[in-house]
C-alpha cells in the first residue's frame, strides 16, 4: 500500500519534471528573450510617455510636480484646443479627399476600359513613396498667393488679378495631405476590386439595374470594409502628419497637435511634460482607431473571390473612358508632374518671386546643399544626406533581420512570449512618428545615446519594423509550413532548412520590405524633427532648417535631391518586388 | 418580327471571338415560349459565351438575337440592349449572392430597381421565398447560407419579378453529388410551375438528359447537334456526341458495304491481324471505304462468360478483362479486344480476373455505325 503511494508520487513528480524541461527549450528561451527585448523598445517608451505626461514643470521652469496640470492646460491654452479641432478638420477633409481620389483611381484602374491604365497605375502610386512635406513646398510655391508660380501664370497668361489659389491654410493642407495619401486608399481597395468576382456585378445587370446603380448598391458595399479600413489609416496618419501644417498652415496661424507637440519638443520654451501629454491625447485618438480598424473593420471584410468561372470584368465606358484617363491625368499631374516641375524650376534661381528668369539659372542651390566639401555648404543640409543613407540601410537591415526572426516565431514556433510578439508588433502601427518619438525622447534623454543617430535608429525601427514583419508574416503564411517540415524530415537541420528552404522563398518579401523600409527611412521627418541635434540632422531635418532658415529655392534644391533618391529606390522596388508587390 | 409566335428566344447566326479565337460560331435556335432549352459540350466549345450574348454580358460580332418581339443585339444593324434592358433573369455557377444583403434584399433587388410598390415587393418577394423554400430564412446574411440554400436565393432573385427569360449558367456545378440531383429536380419543377423560357448551360450530359425540352449540343465554338433528349442519346450525329453523351465505346474501322439499313464494318485489330466484321446500323452519308466509327453503349453489350451457343447474337467479340469498378448496384468493366477498349456493364455479381477471356455480344440494332 505505501509503497504503492510513493511510486506514484515518484511518477507525478517526475511528470512535473519532465514538463518542466520540457518548457526550457531553446525554443522557449530565445523567443521569450526576443519578446523581452522588443517589449523594451515598444512598451518602455510609452510608459515613460505616459508618466512624463503628469509632470507639470512649474512656470519658473525649473522645478516638476506631479499632477493633472498638463492635461487640463491642454483645454484652457490659449492655441492647444484650436489645434485640437484644426487636427480634426484637417484629418476629417483629407481623409474625405484621399478616400474620394483613392477609390474613383483604384475602380478606373481595375475595372474599366481607361486608356493607359496599366501604365498610369505605377504614377498613380508614386506619392505614396515620396515626403508629402516636400510636396506641401512644392505646392506652397505652386499655389502661394504673390510668389506661387500658378498664380504668376494665370496673371500673366490670362491676365487675372490677385490669385487663383491659396494653399497657405487649412484647405492648403487638406489638399496636399489628400493628394499624398490618396495611394494608401488605393492600395486598400484595388486589390479586391480586382479580383472581385464578376458575376457578383453581372447579376445586378442581369436583374435590372443600369450601371452606376450596380457600382452603388453592389461594387462599392462590397469593398466597404477596404474603403473604411483605408480611410481610418488615412485619417490616423494626417493626424500625425508634422510637415504639411508645419510648411502650409502653422505660419499662418492654424496650429495643429503636431506642431505644438514639436514646439513643445524643442526650441526656446520647450516643455517635455506638456508634449508628452499632447503626444498622450494624439495616441488615445490614433490608437483607438486603428484598433477599431483591426478589431472590427479589417476582419469583416467580404469573401468575393471565386476561383471557379472566373472572367475578367472591365466594364466600357465608352465616351466616358476618356473623361476617366482625363481625371487620373489630372492627379499624376497635381500629384507627382506639378510639384517636381515646380521644385526644379525654383531650385534653378537664386531667389524666387514667383517668376521663371531664364537669365538667372544657377546651379548655386545644389552647391550649397549637396556638396560638402565646398566653403559655402550649408552643414544642415549636407549632414542629412550623409545621415540619412546610413539610417536608411542600418534601419532597414535591422529592422528586416528582427521582422524575420519575429515572424518566423510568430509562424513557426510555439515558444512562450509568441503571443506576445504579435501583439507589440501591432502596438507601434498605432502611434504616429511624432509621439512614439517624444516617448524615446524622455526616456533616452538622459543617457548616452541621446544625441547621437543611434536614438533615430532605435526610435525608427521601433515604429516601422512592423511593416516589415507583416510583410514577412503574408508571405510565411502562404507559403506553407510543410515545405520546412518536408526539408527537416528529409534529413536537413534547422539552420540548413532555414538557409536552403524558408529563406529563399522569403527572398522576394525580404527585399521588398527592405526597400519599402529605405524609403521610408529616407524621407522620415515626424520623428526625427524632434529627436535630432546638430550633426545629426537627417534629409528631412535638412529641408526643415532651410525652409526654416534659409530661402525657397534651396529648400528646393535639397527636396528635389531628396526626391530623385526616392525615385531611384522606387525603381528598384518595382523591378525586385514586381508589379503586384503593392496591390496584390 | 418573328414568325412563330410562341417563339421567346431566337438566336440567328451568331459569331463571337475573342482575338482571333472563335468562340461561338454561326449559331441558330428558336426557342419556344416555356421550353427549357440546354446547351451541353465541353469546357471551352462557347456555351458561356453563347449565353452572356443573349444576356447582354458580351457583345457578338455578328448575327440577331431577339427575345420575344424585341430584338436585343443586332450588330449590321447597331442595336444592342444593355442587360439590365432585357427583361431576363441569369444564375450563375458562383451563385454570386451579395454577401451585404440579406436573402430578402437579394431576392427583392430586381423588384426595386423596376420601382414596385412596396406592398408588391413584399408580398412578391416572400412569394418566391416560399417557392424555393427559404422564406423562414428572409432576414439572414447571405454569408450565414450554406452552398445549396445561396443557389436558391440566386434562383429566387432571378425569378422574382417574372423575366421573359431564364438563363442558368452552371448552376449546380458547385454543389456536391447529392445536393446537385436534388437541385437539378427542384429547377425543373419550378422551371414547369413557372412556365418560364429556360436556358441552362451544363458540361454534364445527365444533367443535360434529365432536365431538357432540348438539347443544344457544342464542341469548338460549333453546334453539333440539337434535339430532344432520346433523340441525342439514341440518335448522335456524329462520333464527337456519341462520345460526349453517355460512355460510348468508339471501334474504328472501314465501311465495307451496306444492306438496307444494316452496314458492315471491318474493324482493325491491329497491324498484322485480320480485322474484325461488324454489323450496325446508320453510317448515312458514308460511301464504302470510309472511315467510320462503330458506337456502343455498355448497357447494349452482353457479357458471355463461355463461347454462346446459336446465332441469334449478332455480333460476336472475344476479348480479355481489363479490369472492373464497383458501382454499388453494378459493376462497369472494360474488355480489350485488339487495340480497342470495350466499356460493359454486368448486372448481377460475377467474378471476373484480370486477362480473363470473354465474349461480348450486341445486336446490330443497337450499335451505331458513325462518320467522322
Ligand atoms: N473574356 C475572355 N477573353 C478571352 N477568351 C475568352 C474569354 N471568355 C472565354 N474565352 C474563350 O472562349 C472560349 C469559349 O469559352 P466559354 O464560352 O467560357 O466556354 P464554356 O462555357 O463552354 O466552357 C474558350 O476557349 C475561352 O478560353
Ligand atoms: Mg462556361
Amino acid at each position: 500500500m505505501t509503497t504503492e503511494t510513493y511510486s506514484s508520487n515518484a511518477v507525478e513528480r517526475s511528470r512535473l519534471n519532465n514538463r518542466l524541461r520540457a518548457m526550457v527549450t531553446q525554443e522557449n528561451l530565445i523567443t521569450l528573450v526576443v519578446a523581452l527585448i522588443v517589449a523594451g523598445a515598444v512598451i518602455v517608451p510609452l510608459v515613460v510617455l505616459f508618466v512624463s505626461s503628469f509632470k507639470v514643470l512649474d512656470p519658473a521652469g525649473w522645478d516638476t510636480t506631479w499632477g493633472f496640470g498638463n492635461y487640463v492646460t491642454m483645454f484652457t491654452d490659449r492655441i492647444i484646443p484650436k489645434a485640437f479641432v484644426n487636427t480634426l478638420i484637417i484629418s476629417s477633409g483629407s481623409t474625405i479627399l484621399a478616400t474620394f481620389l483613392g477609390v474613383s483611381l483604384a475602380w478606373i484602374n481595375a475595372r474599366t476600359n481607361c486608356p493607359g491604365r496599366s501604365y498610369l497605375e505605377p504614377y498613380n502610386l508614386i506619392p505614396f513613396f515620396l515626403s508629402p512635406f516636400v510636396g506641401a513646398i512644392a505646392w506652397h510655391n505652386l499655389g502661394e498667393p504673390q510668389t506661387g508660380l500658378l498664380n504668376n501664370l494665370a496673371r500673366e497668361v490670362f491676365g487675372i488679378e490677385g490669385a487663383i489659389i491659396n494653399v497657405d491654410n487649412i484647405w492648403g493642407v487638406i489638399w496636399v495631405t489628400g493628394i499624398f495619401f490618396a495611394p494608401l486608399v488605393y492600395l486598400f481597395v484595388v486589390g479586391s476590386l480586382r479580383r472581385m468576382d464578376p458575376s457578383l456585378e453581372d447579376s445586378a445587370r442581369t436583374t435590372g439595374a443600369g450601371l452606376f446603380r450596380t457600382t452603388m448598391t453592389v461594387t462599392l458595399p462590397l469593398v466597404m470594409p477596404g474603403i473604411l479600413s483605408g480611410a481610418i489609416i488615412v485619417f490616423v496618419t494626417s493626424a500625425g502628419e508634422f510637415g504639411v501644417p508645419f510648411k502650409l498652415s502653422a505660419p499662418y496661424g492654424w496650429e495643429t497637435l503636431t506642431t505644438q507637440i514639436f514646439s513643445k519638443a524643442v526650441g526656446d520654451d520647450a516643455n517635455h511634460h506638456m508634449g508628452a501629454a499632447m503626444s498622450m491625447a494624439l495616441g488615445i485618438i490614433t490608437v483607438f482607431l486603428i484598433w477599431v480598424q483591426q478589431r472590427y473593420i479589417a476582419p469583416r471584410s467580404f469573401t468575393t473571390v471565386t476561383g471557379k468561372g472566373f472572367r475578367p470584368n472591365v466594364l466600357d465606358l465608352g465616351p466616358w473612358r476618356w473623361v476617366a484617363f482625363g481625371y487620373n491625368i489630372f492627379f499624376i499631374m497635381v500629384a507627382v508632374v506639378l510639384p517636381i516641375v515646380c521644385l526644379i524650376i525654383v531650385s534653378l534661381h537664386p531667389v524666387w518671386t514667383g517668376k521663371i528668369v531664364l537669365a538667372d539659372i544657377t546651379t548655386i542651390n545644389y552647391v550649397k546643399t549637396l556638396m560638402w566639401w565646398h566653403p559655402e555648404a550649408i552643414s544642415a543640409a549636407t549632414n542629412g544626406i550623409g545621415n540619412s543613407l546610413i539610417l536608411a540601410f542600418g534601419g532597414a537591415s535591422i529592422s528586416m533581420v528582427l521582422a524575420l526572426v519575429i515572424s518566423y516565431m510568430i509562424h513557426r514556433t510555439k515558444g512562450f512570449g509568441v503571443r506576445m510578439l504579435d501583439f507589440l508588433s501591432m502596438v507601434p502601427i498605432g502611434f504616429p512618428g511624432i509621439v512614439l518619438a517624444m516617448g524615446v525622447l524622455v526616456t533616452y534623454i538622459q543617457t548616452p545615446i541621446y544625441a547621437t543617430l543611434w536614438i533615430l535608429m532605435l526610435a525608427y525601427i521601433t515604429r516601422f519594423f512592423p511593416y516589415g514583419q507583416r510583410n514577412i508574416s503574408s508571405i510565411m503564411l502562404a507559403i506553407s509550413e510543410e515545405l520546412d517540415q518536408s526539408s527537416r524530415m528529409a534529413g536537413a537541420s534547422w539552420f540548413t532548412t532555414l538557409r536552403r528552404i524558408t529563406i529563399p522563398l522569403l527572398k522576394p518579401g525580404l527585399f521588398a520590405g527592405w526597400i519599402l523600409l529605405f524609403i521610408i527611412f529616407l524621407r522620415e521627418l515626424s520623428i526625427s524633427i524632434i529627436l535630432f541635434t546638430t550633426g545629426t540632422e537627417t534629409l528631412s531635418v535638412g529641408v526643415y532648417y532651410l525652409t526654416n532658415f534659409e530661402n525657397e529655392p534651396l529648400t528646393s534644391a535639397l527636396s528635389m535631391a531628396q526626391t530623385v533618391m526616392l525615385l531611384i529606390a522606387i525603381y528598384a522596388f518595382r523591378r525586385l518586388a514586381g508589379r503586384e508587390a503593392l496591390t496584390a | 418580327m418573328s414568325t412563330n409566335n410562341n417563339v421567346m428566344v431566337s438566336i440567328d447566326h451568331l459569331y463571337k471571338s475573342y482575338g482571333p479565337e472563335m468562340a461561338v460560331k454561326d449559331f441558330n435556335i428558336e426557342i419556344e415560349q416555356g421550353e427549357f432549352v440546354t446547351l451541353l459540350g465541353p469546357s471551352g466549345c462557347g456555351k458561356t459565351t453563347t449565353l452572356r450574348c443573349v444576356a447582354g454580358l458580351e457583345r457578338p460580332e455578328a448575327g440577331e438575337i431577339r427575345i420575344g418581339e424585341t430584338t436585343v443585339v443586332a450588330p449590321e444593324k447597331e442595336i444592342f440592349l444593355y442587360p439590365e434592358h432585357r427583361n431576363i433573369g441569369m444564375v450563375f455557377q458562383s451563385y454570386a449572392v451579395w454577401p451585404h444583403m440579406t436573402v430578402f434584399d437579394n431576392v427583392a433587388y430586381g423588384l426595386r430597381v423596376r420601382r414596385a410598390s412596396s406592398n408588391e415587393i413584399k408580398t412578391k418577394t416572400m412569394q418566391t421565398l416560399e417557392l424555393v423554400g427559404l422564406d423562414h430564412l428572409a432576414d439572414r446574411f447571405a454569408t450565414k447560407l450554406s452552398g445549396g440554400q445561396r443557389q436558391r436565393v440566386a434562383l429566387a432573385r432571378a425569378i422574382c419579378y417574372q423575366p421573359e427569360v431564364i438563363l442558368f449558367d452552371e448552376p449546380l456545378s458547385n454543389l456536391d453529388a447529392k445536393l446537385r440531383e436534388q437541385m437539378r429536380d427542384e429547377i425543373v419543377r419550378l422551371q414547369k410551375e413557372v412556365g418560364i423560357t429556360s436556358i441552362f448551360v451544363t458540361h454534364d450530359q445527365s444533367e443535360a438528359l434529365v432536365m431538357s425540352d432540348r438539347v443544344v449540343v457544342m464542341d469548338k465554338a460549333v453546334i453539333q447537334q440539337v434535339g430532344d433528349p432520346q433523340e441525342i442519346y439514341a440518335n448522335p450525329a456524329n462520333s464527337f456526341v456519341a462520345n460526349f453523351i453517355g460512355v460510348t465505346s468508339l471501334l474504328e474501322g472501314k465501311l465495307d458495304g451496306r444492306d438496307g439499313d444494316i452496314c458492315s464494318v471491318d474493324v482493325s485489330m491491329g497491324q498484322g491481324a485480320e480485322p474484325l466484321r461488324l454489323r450496325a446500323i446508320g453510317a448515312e452519308g458514308a460511301t464504302p471505304g470510309d472511315t467510320v466509327n462503330v458506337s456502343l453503349r455498355p448497357e447494349d453489350v452482353t457479357l458471355h462468360l463461355e463461347r454462346p451457343q446459336g446465332t441469334d447474337h449478332g455480333n460476336l467479340i472475344e476479348g480479355n478483362v481489363i479490369d472492373t469498378i464497383y458501382l454499388g448496384s453494378f459493376l462497369e468493366g472494360r474488355v480489350r479486344v485488339g487495340p480497342h477498349e470495350i466499356g460493359i456493364q454486368i448486372d448481377h455479381f460475377e467474378n471476373l480476373v484480370r486477362d480473363q477471356t470473354v465474349y461480348l455480344s450486341f445486336q446490330p440494332e443497337h450499335s451505331l455505325c458513325l462518320a467522322n
